[in-house]
Parts: structure tokens; C-alpha cells; sequence
């Protein structure tokens, strides 16, 4: 590896590979793993979602491609490749320092409390500069201007604005103009919508979409909503208690679940047409990074589908075409008709969940009807 | 069980830079929630929707206007009198990180107002600990790691569902839940909302909740009745199917169209509805407050104040000079 590392080239998004990436944090317990075994492509150019409860582990591996995880927690196994970087877990010191920024832009979570409150925006900005020692501030400033006017913001009046000045939105796109503004080509955004208003939302997602295709940015959007991923992400990737269950393109994802954890959250989730009958709470609740299962299978407490296999087995992530889902109950389904090809998907959906939620449709449609 | 009328709130900003800057919150909003019924305001942060909320909790004055309790004027009776009738009514905090005292365990915050109600009640000590830990259950959480725990220590999620079991100490009547599962873990969500019916179902416990997630709002009772607020006035009001299924406020169906769409497992709806402008910073008052940002604005829109009602022969209430249904909502995917 060169000693310092190169800037990835303009316009060009790197991939990230993360590989077999365990963090564990040290409890009076003993250490007890945050995130367990996780294998996840960020392809260049893409979109991807991560979606997960509290505690699923999902800012944990955010926060691992900066290499930040902090104490009582550590990066215990794996790896994670970034292009132009190499392997961020390696990275130590001022290199890793360098990296975060130039490389790696990171919207914290609650953006909108991250702002220094007794700072004027543009005086952060210059403290950002002068840290990654930039020598042309005026630039950095006119690339800032730039960016929040690209953002629909009047630029030279939020340097000039302290937090407390600026609503949410105006916060949250603050936030991305300081991940971007450093040229970074790889962007995590960590529960970018989170308290921010529908009408809002709907524009900082609008924002993310066009800003990731204008400048070729690899992009990581870390949230609990299924919505924010929905909107975005081109692929997704389901985490539950420190592991990635299911992942693939999102839209496959959405419309034909297989990990039962998938299925009963989009099942959770109440929506605005259809009969809301049809919502169900996912029975149990999340674990804790305490009461995560040490050997098979992490969701089997709340799963309607457990077999004896899940007790002991960690389940592998099978691979369905582009997608990849670990369960024993979702693999031996795929192991009776064979093949997994979409001819078989679409079949299988038919077979069973496919007929309840046609019959729950038809009722709908004509509720619907009768309105008309 | 409760109504306002011409419910007005001005919060007036002090300060030398700014000339005393007024901020109307709400501009003159009638209101009835019924015993057992779910009422839901929905707008965007600043709308007024908390501030009315907190009103009808009792924890905030309004400017003018009349609330009454069980047909009881609030005006006719001295502050100390009105307690015994807002103590029935809690509010459920937007924020559960500031909602709970940092330096008491769980135990500590629930005890104190069981404690209380155990004496009203002439229940025994150990009535106190039972019933904490039933109220916990309730909100789904496991009593024995909660209890002994201080607020940091638990999660964002955990700590809202303690702040509603708090809420349910004093056994309410009415339960204001503002934002209250926006914090909450999506997989738990709607147990949170599935109980807050039960609650209704079970001991007519009216819920008044206040959000801004319409979907969320239709969970709670298809007998439920949604509010859309704008800029302290209401825009469009009717049952929630009603409203959901044929917006007729162009200010609705902004809102209704920002939903996400689960796209593979619904479609989009046929229209899309964007303000023309992002956000509104003031702008003038007169006419509709929403006509600056709508895009089927006319001249008389700003001209003339439009009032809540029926016109229209729609099925709901709204204030709107052109109402007009349009089809912004997403439906499940695979329908024609």
C-alpha cells in the first residue's frame, strides 16, 4: 500500500467489500458481539440500505467503515476493502484520520444536533479545512456555497447561520454538504430522514438520489424505515441482532421477502391502502446486544417458521440469484421444486403468501370500487 | 369527552434583535374528541399540532377561545378547580430523551406516581411494585431489566414505551400521544398503537394522537377521525379512510404524496402532488396560508380566507376554494 493514499479519482465511485466483519463490545459479561460475521458488497455507483432495528447492529458497521468504532467496542474479525484505501481496518493513526473525510464522508445520526451550537456554519467548515489541511480555503468555502445551493439552500446564508438558526431539513442538508465537501467519494448516511417531516423527507431523499448520481458516489444509508431504503437504495440489506439476514436488489426484496424476519416487518409496517387488518406486530422484541442468541439462528425467538435446525445451526446466507438469505426454513422450502430462478420465485409467492394477500387485495379493490 | 372552540395561540419571541418576532400557532381550531374515540392531528413540525395537543393536556394556556371538559367551560373555573379535570387527560412527551429525569431509575419514576395513586386509592405498598412492573409488560418491556435502570442505559425505543407506562399510572381517560412510536422500534410499533386500541377498545380510553405519519393514524380505529393542520388553521377534516383514500386539500395530498413507496410491492398513485415551495418561511397571511406553496393556487386563493366546511358534497370537511380528489396514494402492488 502507498503511504498515503491516493485520492480516488474524480467521478469515480469506489466499491467497498466488506468481509466476515465481527465488532465486539466489552461487558462485565464478557465480550459480546454488535455485529457478527457480516459479508456485504457496496457495489461502485450503487445505492444500498441497510435496515434494522435498535440494536441490530446497523451504525455499528457504519461506524466500522471509518474504522471508529469506539471503546468498550473493537473490530475483532474481518475486513473491510475500500478502493483507492485498502483495508480500513488496518488503517491506523493519521492515515485512517486523513481517510475519514477525503474518502469516507459520514452523516451522523441526528445531523441536526451534530452542528456545533455556538458556531457559525461557516466557521465549522474553515475548522474542517484547516484540520485535513486544505490551503485553499476560499475554494473549500466556494465548494460549500456550491454544494447547499445545489441543495435548493441559500449558501452564503447558512455559513453565516448558527445551528439553532436553521430547521431540520436545513440541518440535515448541512450535514451532507460537510460529508461531501471534502471530495469524498464514499458516503454514509446514518439515519439521514430520521425526525424530519414527510414533506422534508421526500425532498432529502430526492436530495441523496440526485447528488449520489450527479457526483458518482458509492452510497451506504443506514435506517430503520423500510420507506427511506424503498426510495433510494438499489439494494438492501436486512440486519437483525449483529447479522445480515437478507440482502439483495431492493425491489426483489419488497416484493417477495423470504427471511421470515423480513416478511413480518414489512408485515409491521401500517400502510395507507389495504386493509389495515392485515398489519401484525412482529411478536417478542429485538434483542439486546445481551440477549443475542451465541449459536444459531438470531431471530428464532420471534420467528413462526423455527425448526429444530435453528437452535444449534448458524444459517448460511444462501444465494437466490442476486439475493442472499440466511435461514434453515427458507432453504429447505428452496430445496423441495428446485432451482430458485424467477419462473420458481414468482411460483413459490403464489403458493403461500401470495394467495392471502391476493384474496386481502381483492376485498380491498372492491371496498375501493364501491367508493367510486 | 373534550372540545375546543376558536382556539387561538400567539407565542410572542422577545428579543432586541428580532423586534419581538410573533409566531401564531394556531389560528382559531375547533376540536371534540369523544370518550373512547381517536382523533389524530396530522401536519408538519410548526403546524401547531403539538401546541394544541399541549393545550389539551392542560399544560399550555391558548390566547382565546373555549375548552371544555365533559361540557364543563375550562374559563369557569379557577386554575386549581381545572386540575382534577386535565389530570385525567396525559400527555405522552415527542421526546423521551428529556421526558425522563436522568438522575432516578425506572423504578424511581414509575413509584412516585404509583405511589401516590396507592394512597388516593388505599391500595398497600406492595401494590406499587406489582403494578410498575405490570405496566412495563404492558409496553412490552421486561420489568426486570428495566427497573433497576437508569434512562441512559436503555434505548430510545425502550425509553418512550417507559414514558406511556408513566402515562398510564394515574389510569387516564384520554392519552395525548404526541409522536409517541415515531422512536419507537418499527417491529414494535404497531404493538405500541395495537395497545393504545386495545386501551380504547377495553376501558374507552380516548386517544388523541398526534403525528405525522398518516398510516400510522389508520391503525387506530377505523371509527377514527383525522385533523390536517396547516399553519395553525385546519385544512381538511373527516374520517380517516375518507381523507386517506380521496384527499381533496392540495395541502393533504403534498403530504399524503411524500409517503414512501414500497416500489416491488406497491405502486405509486397516479398523481403526485409537490408544493412549489419547499418550505414555507411566513410569508403573508392573508388568504389561504397554503396558496404560496400550492400548485392549483388561484387569485382568489389569496385574496379570500377559505373556511372549513362541507362544500363540495365530499365526505369530508375541508377549506379549500378548488377541492378536488386526486389519486396520490400508493396501492399494493398487482392491482389494476
Amino acid at each position: 500500500m502507498p503511504e498515503t493514499p491516493p485520492a480516488t479519482p474524480d467521478g469515480r465511485a469506489p466499491g467497498v467489500r466488506i468481509s466476515g466483519l465481527s465488532v465486539v463490545y466489552r461487558t462485565p459479561a464478557g465480550e459480546l458481539p454488535a455485529v457478527s460475521g457480516v459479508d456485504l458488497e457496496l457495489p461502485p455507483g450503487t445505492i444500498t440500505g441497510v435496515v434494522g432495528e435498535s440494536g441490530s447492529g446497523k451504525s455499528t458497521l457504519a461506524l466500522s467503515l471509518l474504522n471508529a468504532v469506539q471503546p468498550p467496542g473493537r473490530i475483532s474479525a474481518g475486513s473491510v476493502e475500500i478502493d483507492g484505501l485498502g483495508d480500513v481496518v488496518a488503517l491506523r493513526g493519521e492515515e485512517l484520520r486523513r481517510a475519514r473525510g477525503r474518502h469516507v464522508g459520514y452523516v451522523f445520526q441526528a445531523a441536526q444536533n451534530s452542528l456545533n451550537p455556538l458556531k457559525t456554519v461557516g466557521k465549522q467548515l474553515l475548522d474542517l479545512g484547516r484540520s485535513h489541511g486544505v490551503r485553499d480555503l476560499r475554494a473549500l468555502v466556494r465548494e460549500a456555497r456550491e454544494l447547499l445551493g445545489r441543495m435548493g439552500l441559500d449558501g452564503a446564508r447558512v455559513l453565516d447561520s448558527c445551528q439553532h438558526e436553521l430547521s431540520g431539513g436545513m440541518r440535515q442538508r448541512v450535514g451532507i454538504m460537510f460529508a461531501l465537501v471534502l471530495n469524498a467519494h464514499l458516503v454514509v448516511l446514518d439515519e439521514p430522514t430520521t425526525a424530519l417531516d414527510m414533506i422534508t423527507q421526500a425532498t432529502i431523499l430526492r436530495i441523496v438520489r440526485e447528488v449520489h448520481a450527479e457526483r458518482g458516489l458509492t452510497t451506504l444509508v443506514i435506517t430503520h424505515d423500510l420507506g427511506v431504503v424503498a426510495e433510494v437504495a438499489d439494494r438492501l440489506a436486512v440486519m437483525y441482532g449483529g447479522r445480515v439476514v437478507e440482502q439483495g436488489p431492493t425491489r426483489d426484496v419488497l416484493a417477495d421477502p423470504r427471511h421470515p424476519y423480513t416478511r413480518g416487518l414489512l408485515r409491521a409496517v401500517p400502510r395507507l391502502t389495504g386493509d389495515i387488518g392485515e398489519a401484525r406486530a412482529l411478536p417478542g422484541r429485538p434483542p439486546t446486544l445481551g440477549t443475542i442468541p451465541a449459536d444459531g439462528c438470531v431471530f428464532r425467538e420471534r420467528c413462526p417458521l423455527r425448526m429444530d435446525a435453528c437452535e444449534t445451526g448458524r444459517p448460511p446466507a444462501v444465494a437466490y440469484g442476486a439475493r442472499s438469505v440466511s435461514c434453515h426454513a427458507a432453504a429447505e422450502n428452496r430445496a423441495g421444486p428446485e432451482d430458485g430462478g424467477p419462473g420458481t420465485a414468482a411460483g413459490d409467492r403464489d403458493g403461500e403468501d401470495g394467495a392471502e394477500a391476493r384474496g386481502g387485495e381483492e376485498v380491498a379493490a372492491g371496498a375501493r370500487e364501491e367508493q367510486a | 369527552m373534550i372540545t375546543g372552540q376558536g382556539i387561538t395561540k400567539t407565542f410572542r419571541q422577545r428579543g432586541a434583535v428580532l423586534g419581538g418576532r410573533e409566531v401564531r400557532a394556531l389560528r382559531g381550531v375547533d376540536f371534540a374528541v369523544g370518550k373512547g374515540g381517536a382523533v389524530s392531528f396530522i401536519g408538519e413540525s410548526g403546524c401547531g399540532k403539538t401546541t394544541l395537543g399541549r393545550i389539551v393536556a392542560g399544560l399550555e394556556s391558548h390566547d382565546s377561545g373555549e375548552i371544555a371538559i365533559d361540557g364543563v367551560p375550562m374559563s369557569s373555573l379557577r386554575p386549581r378547580a381545572r386540575r382534577p379535570y386535565f389530570r385525567r387527560i396525559q400527555l405522552i412527551h415527542q421526546d423521551p430523551y428529556s421526558a425522563l429525569n436522568p438522575t432516578r431509575t425506572i423504578h424511581q419514576a414509575l413509584a412516585a406516581p404509583l405511589a401516590l395513586r396507592a394512597r388516593q386509592t388505599g391500595r398497600p405498598g406492595s401494590w406499587i411494585d406489582e403494578r410498575a412492573g405490570e405496566l412495563l409488560g404492558l409496553v412490552g418491556l421486561d420489568p426486570g431489566y428495566v427497573l433497576p435502570r437508569y434512562p441512559h442505559q436503555l434505548s430510545g425505543g425502550m425509553r418512550q414505551r417507559v414514558v406511556i407506562a408513566r402515562a398510564l399510572t394515574v389510569d387516564p381517560e384520554m392519552l395525548v400521544a404526541d409522536e409517541a412510536v415515531s422512536m419507537i422500534d418499527v417491529s414494535l410499533r404497531l404493538g405500541i398503537l395495537a395497545l393504545l386500541r386495545d386501551l380504547r377498545e377495553r376501558l374507552g380510553v380516548s386517544v388523541l394522537f398526534i403525528t405525522h405519519d398518516v398510516a400510522t393514524a389508520r391503525y387506530l380505529g377505523d371509527d377514527g377521525e383525522l385533523y390536517v393542520i396547516y399553519r395553525g388553521r385546519v385544512v381538511e377534516r373527516g374520517p380517516v379512510e375518507a381523507v386517506v383514500s380521496g384527499p381533496v386539500h392540495p395541502y393533504t395530498q403534498s403530504l399524503l404524496s411524500a409517503i414512501p413507496v414500497l416500489h416491488g410491492l406497491e405502486e405509486p398513485g397516479a398523481q403526485r402532488v409537490v408544493p412549489t415551495e419547499p418550505l414555507d418561511e411566513g410569508g403573508p397571511d392573508a388568504g389561504c396560508l397554503f396558496a404560496r406553496r400550492c400548485p392549483f393556487a388561484t387569485g382568489r386563493c389569496t385574496a379570500e380566507v377559505p373556511v372549513l366546511g362541507a362544500a363540495g358534497g365530499f365526505p369530508q370537511e375541508h377549506a379549500c376554494f378548488h377541492p378536488e380528489r386526486r389519486s396520490v396514494v400508493a396501492a399494493p402492488a398487482g392491482r389494476a
